[in-house]
């Protein structure tokens, strides 16, 4: 088993980084490169930039934070939010990132996914799907920061994903995202029970606890974590602390 | 060119833009709801000579002019005076479970030490999330909660009526749940109401603002029979034979010096603290259980605002035609104002936004005011001020817009 | 003293250079002749496919330059794919050629048939010495059992192992992560993306460079 990876997941508008609740609010939290940079220096295994609001404005404009955060942060640094052509991804990966998440554009056109793991690599390409619960055991995949639902099963979606290329999973739930009330733990056991593929759980850590059981529970292999390190709820050592005395292996 | 082209309800004939947000001069302040009438003129929305809106001055001046410190003190003085001793309530929040009352009662009672009771007009129909909410609100937010449903035959005749007359469907609505404060106050022997922020927020006089206190005015009337609901006043409804004043209960408001020498005050916590809807989500999701919008809201970009009510992305259709301002204006001017996006983002999102047709509770809506398809364009389209809307290859154009690709920009 | 980093277009070179510079080296890109052979330390980055990297190497005519540079006795360093090319072949696609300037092959990652073995190898995990001394190499002062960052499917097998200077171990699978043939040297993992211990390793180099 691998050693499991803590992510800061950082969601971006603009020069703030901010955090909403559900995938909504713009509530500004901090700088992004000075949060990547303390994550960086406290411990943290990777980074998520995420353009939070690609989707409205058709855009996408995290180049240069990219290019900043790389001359101070030595860690893997994946970039999401509005990635719809090879041209973007290209430009993201020049910038500085190594992996490049996309959601919206893999629904609207499955194809791109399989295309850009070709011309790049699939260990580049992670596929970020919103899910949003909808009935016992039955997850829908969302688009759009969260707001125009697909039609889409998730781990039908996850199936196919699998099948075009993808080399990983950022899978965030709708519903837990942003409440600090714990991970759907269910949601990750579907899901990891139907790929082969590396997943992220991401969306609703409040405390060292939720991590340990998302870990413990399903077969994640990494954590994404946006509130409880942005509003200093926990520091990166306590969560990696509790995980060890837990007997889940991370990095020191 | 617009100056020669009529404006219908006394709008002003040339349309024009705040610099700061994205809202038009021909937004409409309050009114008194159950005055309107049709063919009434519009006071709307002062925009100052440097071209920006008394909403965006209101917020300067939130920023930079008003002690809050103080204000919390004022309020306090003010809680202190009502606060119950006896296990009673003391205080009235009219609100429906969105993050507004929401918020408000929740923090008067668990910051403020209140005992407030909540009382809800009900929305015209409940959307799944607006119930879940509401129910949550007391569920999870640990309150107390009266919820008041009119009589449904009556409400929907007067919601009809205000549709075609009027094309402001929400104007019985409105006059109800203005109503319910104070007259619920009336009732519990509960002296003081409180709303959440001053519609003066988005551009009502500023005086407004400044006043803590609501006009009493706004919810009381000396003479309930000349009340029109609808544009249609309570007596013809009355002569018609299908109602009696006995159905008209729920809409007479208290007397106005009944209201006043009971002692009864309506205040707005907007003016004690300082106000940011989108704040007033997060409070509420992490105290109450409130829950965003599952999906997009319907001619917007957001999933926080005003989702209780199948009816309500119909108000913002009427806004839209009568006034040329949609409900993405409406809220991504909000946004700009509190500093969550920029006045480009926002033109950008209105132009994205601002005129989609609410698709997923039309039939309802039609079903609810027994209007068929034609009838509800023929009464839309007769409601387009000809200096808002231009008739171009075959669809229906805003001549004017934020973004400055209205037809005549 | 400068530090040549090859210019392939494969693979996030800006994070290479951020890592030097950041442990006080001028690196910079270059698929010059000129500038490669008289460099004081080559750096051949890359990840993804093998053959893709070959191919590139061979349109952008880099083989001859790299053999000849590496005749010079110069530090190199191969990163990820980097490293692999270095072999004389890799078994995927039906097979391709690598440089040959190291005797070995690069084989698939074996997985047990269980869902919980997932390919590619996405973590951080453990550089082992299995006794093998460090110091005067790129991995002198890193702590034995320390953490740095993998993402790969392939792995390569020297088949002298003296030539190996780590190794790691995946699913009770131990596959070599570190190698060393006289001066040149090669991280499966990425030392620029590996936090502090990688900075290390990159000082390390850039001290091998300077003597």
């Amino acid at each position: 088993m691998n050693k499991a990876r803590v992510i800061a997941r950082v969601d971006v508008k603009n020069e703030f980084v901010i955090k909403g609740i559900h995938l909504e609010g713009l509530r500004k939290v901090g700088n992004p490169n000075q949060m990547a940079c303390h994550y960086y220096a406290e411990g943290i295994d990777e980074i998520i930039f995420m353009d939070a609001v690609a989707a409205y404005y058709d855009r996408n404009s995290l180049s240069t934070l990219i290019q900043d955060a790389c001359e101070n942060v030595f860690i893997p640094i994946t970039v999401g939010g509005g990635i719809r052509t090879i041209n973007d991804i290209k430009t993201a990966l020049k910038s500085g990132a190594d992996k490049v998440a996309i959601n919206t554009k893999a629904v609207e056109e499955p194809e791109f996914i399989h295309n850009a793991s070709k011309v790049f690599g699939s260990q580049c390409i992670v596929s970020s799907i919103e899910a949003k619960n909808i009935g016992e055991d039955e997850w829908e995949v969302y688009t759009h920061n969260g707001r125009e639902p697909t039609g889409l099963d998730v781990i039908e979606w996850v199936k196919r994903i699998e099948i075009l290329g993808a080399g990983e999973i950022l899978l965030t739930s709708i519903d837990k995202e942003g409440t600090k009330k714990g991970f759907d733990i269910k949601l990750y056991e579907m899901v990891t029970d139907n790929t082969s593929l590396p997943v992220i759980a991401s969306g609703g850590m409040g405390k060292s606890d939720d991590a340990v059981k998302v870990l413990e529970n399903s077969n994640v292999d990494a954590i994404a974590i946006a509130s409880v390190l942005h509003y200093r709820m926990e520091s990166v050592c306590d969560i990696k602390k509790a995980l060890r005395e837990n007997f889940i292996k991370v990095r020191l | 060119m617009s100056k020669n082209l009529e404006a219908y309800y006394g709008l002003p004939k040339v349309v024009e833009f705040c610099k700061k947000c994205v809202i038009s001069n021909q937004r409409p302040s309050s009114t008194i709801e159950f005055k309107n009438e049709k063919g009434e003129h519009k006071r709307v929305i002062n925009f100052n000579v440097d071209g920006i809106c008394s909403a965006c001055v209101y917020h300067d001046e939130k920023e930079t002019g008003i002690d809050w410190n103080h204000r919390d003190s004022q309020l306090r003085t003010l809680l202190n005076k009502f606060r119950s001793n006896d296990g009673s309530y003391d205080v009235i929040v009219p609100g429906s479970g969105g993050k507004d009352s929401a918020f408000t009662a929740h923090i008067l009672k668990y910051k403020y030490g209140m005992n407030p009771l909540t009382v809800t007009w009900a929305p015209h129909l409940y959307t799944q999330i607006g119930w879940q909410n509401m129910q949550e609100w007391m569920h999870t937010g640990g309150l107390d909660n009266i919820l008041y449903t009119p009589n449904g035959i009556l409400h929907k005749e007067m919601t009809k009526n205000a549709f075609h007359n009027l094309l402001h469907p929400f104007q019985p609505f409105i006059v109800g749940q203005r109503i319910i404060g104070p007259a619920m106050a009336k009732k519990f022997g509960v002296k003081l109401v409180m709303y959440g922020e001053n519609q003066a927020e988005y551009g009502n006089s500023i005086e407004e603002n400044t006043n803590p206190i609501m006009d009493m005015d706004f919810f009381s009337s000396d003479d309930a029979l000349e009340m029109k609901f609808g544009g249609v006043s309570m007596q013809e409804y009355i002569d018609s034979g299908r109602y009696t004043k006995d159905d008209f209960a729920p809409y007479i408001p208290p007397n106005k010096e009944d209201l006043i020498n009971d002692g009864v005050e309506v205040h707005y916590l907007g003016y004690y603290l300082k106000w940011d809807p989108q704040e007033c989500y997060y409070y509420s999701v992490d105290n109450t259980g409130f829950q965003a919008n599952p999906v997009r809201t319907e001619g917007t970009y957001s999933k926080y605002s005003s989702i209780d009510d199948k009816i309500d992305p119909f108000h913002y259709l009427t806004t839209l035609v009568k006034f040329g301002i949609g409900r993405c204006t409406y809220d991504a001017a909000q946004e700009v104002r509190n500093d969550k996006i920029t006045r480009e983002e926002a033109c950008y999102l209105v132009e994205k936004y601002d005129t989609e047709f609410p698709d997923i509770y039309f039939k309802e809506f039609l079903e609810y005011i027994s209007t068929t398809v034609d009838d509800f364009w023929e009464v839309i389209n007769h409601h387009r001020s000809p200096h808002i809307w231009n008739y171009v290859d075959g669809e229906w154009r805003l001549r004017h817009t934020a973004s400055g690709t209205g037809t005549d920009d | 003293m400068r530090i040549a980093i090859v210019d392939y277009d494969v693979g996030n070179v800006r994070s290479i250079l951020s890592a030097f510079e950041n442990q006080g080296s001028d690196a910079f890109l270059t698929n010059k002749k000129e500038e490669i052979l008289s460099a004081d330390g080559l750096v051949l980055p890359g990840v993804g496919a093998f053959s893709h990297g070959m191919e590139n190497l061979i349109s952008f005519c880099l083989v001859d330059m790299i053999k000849e540079y590496v005749l010079l006795e110069k530090p190199f360093l191969g990163i990820c794919l980097g490293m692999q090319m270095l072999f004389d072949e890799s078994e995927e696609f039906g097979g391709a050629k690598g440089l040959g300037l190291i005797p070995g092959k690069v084989i698939k990652l074996p997985t047990k048939d269980v869902l919980n073995e997932k390919l590619p190898h996405v973590s951080w995990n453990e550089l082992n010495s299995n006794s093998v001394r460090w110091d005067q190499t790129i991995l002198e002062g890193v702590t034995d059992g320390s953490d740095v960052y993998f993402v790969h499917s392939f792995i390569a097998q020297p088949e002298n192992p003296s030539h190996v200077l780590s190794t790691t171990e995946y699913s009770g699978y131990h596959f070599c992560s570190s190698i060393k043939k006289g001066n040149i040297y090669g991280c499966q993992y990425h030392p620029e993306k590996s936090g502090d211990v990688g900075l290390n390793i990159i000082k390390n180099f850039v001290r091998i460079c300077q003597q």
